[in-house]
């Protein structure tokens, strides 16, 4: 029997695939690490490559433009293995959906699969044939703020790679027979997510904690959208949000800067820039007035209780202190979360942390209860620890322990190229891409004073949001 | 030469190694202890992984739970330091460990910085030979377990694993588990003098391997690793004899209320280890099949048809015993039906016809060149050393097994699927809400 018990992780991430492990942005910086002193520089392109514009270095990577239509390219030179980690992202995900295509942007990176001009099945040379046939590990997966395309692959295959990945960017086939067959698919996507109770209750809390962002929604969108979402609309999202100047690539490896440049703008140079600027969301949150409860109700054996509050957008300056508690919350058997829920026999597991938006952010407290215990008693124990940090703050061991495990991650993330452009991909989904550099070094930076402060700032009572799941006895366990 | 192999060479050039991973391993005994370590390009990182054969299986007659609870217990302080103590340790370099029990292993992970690793190894040395067995961290990690296992009661995917591995394997085989409700009900049994019973006779260095991978050096490990586990004891092989195979029962039910997605596998006991003759040949057939977005069952049950999201073949549960042959895949309960005749369709024209020439060399390509994508994190490296060790190979074979996937003809692959494959015989499991015109006939 495996020992792991499950993490609840919050279902705004999806993958085209079943085969690769995503994790939430949350998840992601919980790992992120200290960073080597990165303080940007402008003056100093990495290479010169023509048509293509030096932006800035920063924390040893360097970003560029492509003149021609804006795209954005990040360089992630690490030559410890042959392989390179290439990665596309496009700043749009769920949050851009409205009534009717909730899910689309999702259904959107699965038709991405179904082939494109140049790419596709019928002419043998499809994405999946290629970086099946030279052994790459590939996926794609979209959240609420970004869709991203990605695979690691060795890097003699980059050209090839690159041109499959541009002629869809702009030239994709986008069939109503590839929809309708990928609709079903989707569909059982959805429902086998609705097995997990763990996911209900998110996609709950979510639901009730933002009223009017479209993070309302769970990314895989409403069942009936994902059914009936016509092929138009989707065309018409592909159209509006698949150019350059709304993407970043990534590369990360043993690359050759100046030829890796000359090979996107070989194959990226070509498009123009969106003919209308991408639309830019303008709803905002109104505030909440108290306190919300939300209640789901399954088949099951075990109760979950999920505490959430509304926290800033990704980039803000608050969060490498709310980041710096929950580490102190959650993190291995010293965690506080540990010490007073799990080791005292109230939950099989339990922890906290914040997935990272574009705007607001939303910071979750969680437990799973143990046989025996009650919702009642969890939640007070998870309330009663935050409580403890706004009274009684945190100490200057807990923030030491916290910043030694940044630092051992830093070396940790550095070996692999598929996990430095996974993290980088949550950083340009929030908005700026050098907090995958500067946000461990301001989590490093962070006192128990500021630990302190956000508790007190953001965890309050009328601005949460709990949620319950509880399990109902089966028809058998009735006896009927 | 491929580019694979030109891949390879430029792997090796980039971990400042010579001519291959066997050359650039360092494999020798100490303290009776399987001790493999490997360098890579990694900076200041180390990973290590290990097994030590204390799984599920060795629980024999007695009690099941106890090979799970005897893994839980070892991260529950030992007989020098508690629990919290050891964390604290941990934490405040970044390090972990961590134990999972498997049907036939305690596998062992663990991460640090290389400075770190002299720490690091003497907490894995103690929390293995002297964990503190406390009656109080028991009683925690019972009710724990038991957790876990109610959590599992509605999994489809748990149950429908069961099902099969029940349905396949026979009574005695170190791969057939014990239900969850069997241990659910063992674990509520289960005393702590059971768990330091089987800590005294199971937990010992032979037959233990150890993998460091990363920025090491032999020496220095070897040095640690020694000091550590100097004048333990004990331990002994895993479970190899197996009993006959017969054929089981054809359908397997698992009904689980108000769920939306039903897990299905349809699948046989093979007899086959993974180094016995004709299983290399098993597998590059089966990826033919099931792998990826372009084999068989995904570019026709998915692509095609729509009828799922995720559907594949693979060979499985082979490395110390024979194992077992199964497609899984997941369905809604009202295209259940229509995916499983699908998936039986395709099982049975890819057993009758075999593959292709084309198929068998796009699959040859793609595991070898995915092989060594694999290879280029640490973790990577050393899971991949100890898989080769568990399977019964030397260390040569790491670099033997890309020529060993080139050199499979097609006659070999498809007569492989042919000999030790049955589609009539191979039992059906579904787990979650089946539709009643799924169910089977009354008798």
């Amino acid at each position: 029997m495996l020992l792991n018990g499950r993490i609840l992780q919050l279902p705004h991430t999806l993958c085209v695939a079943l085969s690769l492990l995503v994790a939430g942005t949350g998840a992601a910086c919980a790992q992120s690490a200290a960073t080597p002193a990165g303080a940007a520089s402008r003056a100093a392109p990495a290479v010169t490559v023509a048509g293509v514009d030096f932006v800035k270095s920063f924390g040893g990577i360097d970003e560029y433009r492509l003149a021609s239509n804006g795209l954005a390219i990040l360089l992630a030179p690490d030559h410890s293995a042959p392989v390179i980690t290439f990665q596309v992202t496009y700043r749009v995900g769920s949050r851009n959906e409205v009534t009717g295509t909730t899910g689309a942007t999702h259904i959107l990176e699965h038709m991405m699969f179904k082939g494109s001009e140049g790419y596709n099945d019928a002419k043998g040379n499809s994405v999946k044939q290629y970086l099946e046939h030279i052994g790459g590990q590939y996926n794609a997966n979209t959240s609420v703020d970004r869709t991203t395309y990605f695979a690691t692959i060795g890097r003699d295959n980059l050209d090839g790679y690159i041109a499959i990945e541009a002629d869809r960017m702009r030239r994709l086939l986008l069939r109503e027979s590839d929809r309708q067959a990928e609709m079903t698919v989707v569909r059982n996507e959805y429902e086998r997510g609705k097995n997990d109770p763990d996911e209900l209750l998110s996609e709950a809390v979510n639901a009730a904690a933002f009223v009017a962002l479209p993070y309302h929604h769970p990314t895989i969108g409403w069942l009936s959208d994902i059914e009936h979402v016509p092929i138009e609309k989707l065309r018409a999202f592909y159209d509006t949000f698949y150019w350059p100047n709304n993407a970043t690539v990534t590369v990360v490896g043993d690359l050759d800067a100046a030829a890796t440049l000359a090979m996107i703008r070989k194959y990226y140079g070509g498009y123009a820039h969106s003919p209308s600027a991408i639309p830019e969301i303008y709803t905002e949150e109104p505030a909440q007035r108290g306190g919300r409860r939300v209640v789901v109700k399954r088949p099951g054996d075990l109760g979950a209780v999920l505490i959430a509050h509304k926290v800033p957008n990704g980039r803000d300056a608050d969060q490498p202190a709310l980041e710096m508690l929950d580490a102190i919350l959650s993190s291995g058997k010293s965690a506080r979360l540990y010490r007073a829920l799990v080791d005292q026999g109230l939950a099989l597991n339990a922890g906290s942390g914040t997935e990272l938006h574009r705007d607001l952010s939303l910071h979750t407290l969680f437990a799973q209860l143990a046989p025996g215990a009650t919702h009642e008693i969890v939640e007070k124990a998870l309330l009663a620890e935050l409580n403890k940090i706004k009274t009684e703050g945190v100490s200057v061991a807990e923030i030491d322990r916290v910043r030694q495990q940044y630092i051992a991650a830093d070396a940790y993330r550095r070996d692999g190229t598929a996990a430095v452009a996974s993290e980088l991909n949550e950083w340009i989904a929030v908005g700026d891409w050098t907090l995958y550099s500067s946000f461990p070094e301001q989590v490093e930076r962070v006192t128990p004073a500021d630990v302190q402060r956000v508790a007190r700032k953001y965890f309050d009572e009328d601005q949460s949001t709990t949620g319950w799941f509880i399990p109902v006895a089966t028809q058998a366990e009735h006896g009927s | 030469m491929s580019r694979y192999y030109a891949l390879i060479g430029m792997l090796f050039a980039a971990m400042s190694a010579s001519a291959g991973m066997a050359e650039h391993a360092q494999r020798s005994q100490v303290a009776g202890i399987d001790l493999v370590t490997y360098t890579t390009g990694a900076k200041n990182v180390v990973v290590i992984v290990g097994a030590l054969p204390a799984g599920d299986a060795f629980a024999g007659a007695g009690n099941a739970s106890i090979p799970t609870l005897t893994g839980m217990m070892l991260d529950r302080g030992t007989r020098a330091m508690d629990q919290f103590a050891i964390a604290q340790q941990l934490e405040n370099v970044g390090a972990e460990i961590s134990f999972g029990v498997g049907n036939q292993s305690l596998e062992i992970r663990a991460k640090c910085l290389t400075k770190d690793l002299p720490l690091v190894i003497g907490i894995i040395a103690s929390e293995l030979r002297m964990p503190a067995l406390s009656a109080q961290e028991f009683a925690k990690a019972k009710q724990q377990f038991m957790g876990m296992l109610e959590s599992s009661l509605q999994s489809t995917e748990a149950r429908s694993q069961e099902g099969f591995a029940r349905a396949v394997f026979p009574p005695g085989h170190p791969n057939r588990p014990h239900t969850l409700e069997e241990f659910l009900a063992a674990a509520k049994a289960a005393t702590l003098d059971e768990v330091k019973a089987f800590h005294a006779k199971n937990y010992g260095p032979a037959h233990l391997t150890l993998v460091l991978a990363g920025d090491v050096s032999n020496a220095h490990v070897a040095e640690e690793v020694g000091k550590a586990f100097a004048g333990w004891s004990g331990g002994h092989d895993y479970l190899a004899a197996a009993p006959e195979l017969k054929p089981g029962v054809p359908e397997v039910k698992v009904p689980l209320e108000d769920k939306t997605s039903v897990s299905v596998i349809i699948g046989q006991a093979t007899g086959l280890r993974y180094k016995d003759p004709d299983a290399l040949a098993l597998r590059v057939g089966t990826a033919a099949l099931g792998r990826g977005f372009t084999g068989r069952l995904m570019s026709t049950v998915r692509d095609k048809e729509g009828l799922t999201y995720g559907i594949g073949a693979e060979v499985t549960e082979d490395s110390l015993t024979g194992g077992a042959w199964e497609l899984s895949a997941s369905f809604a309960p009202k295209l259940l039906e229509r995916g499983i005749e699908s998936s039986r369709r395709e099982v049975l024209t890819w057993w009758k016809d075999g593959i292709t020439e084309r198929e068998l060399s796009q699959r040859k390509q793609g595991m070898v060149g995915g092989y060594f994508v694999g290879l280029s994190t640490t973790g990577g490296v050393a899971n991949t050393i100890l898989n080769a060790i568990q399977r019964g190979y030397d260390l040569q074979w790491l670099d033997a097994y890309p020529k060993a996937v080139e050199a499979l003809s097609l006659s070999e692959v498809n007569a492989a699927i042919k000999t030790h494959l049955n589609p009539a015989t191979m039992v059906l499991v579904e787990a979650g809400s089946i539709p009643a015109s799924a169910q089977p006939a009354a008798k």
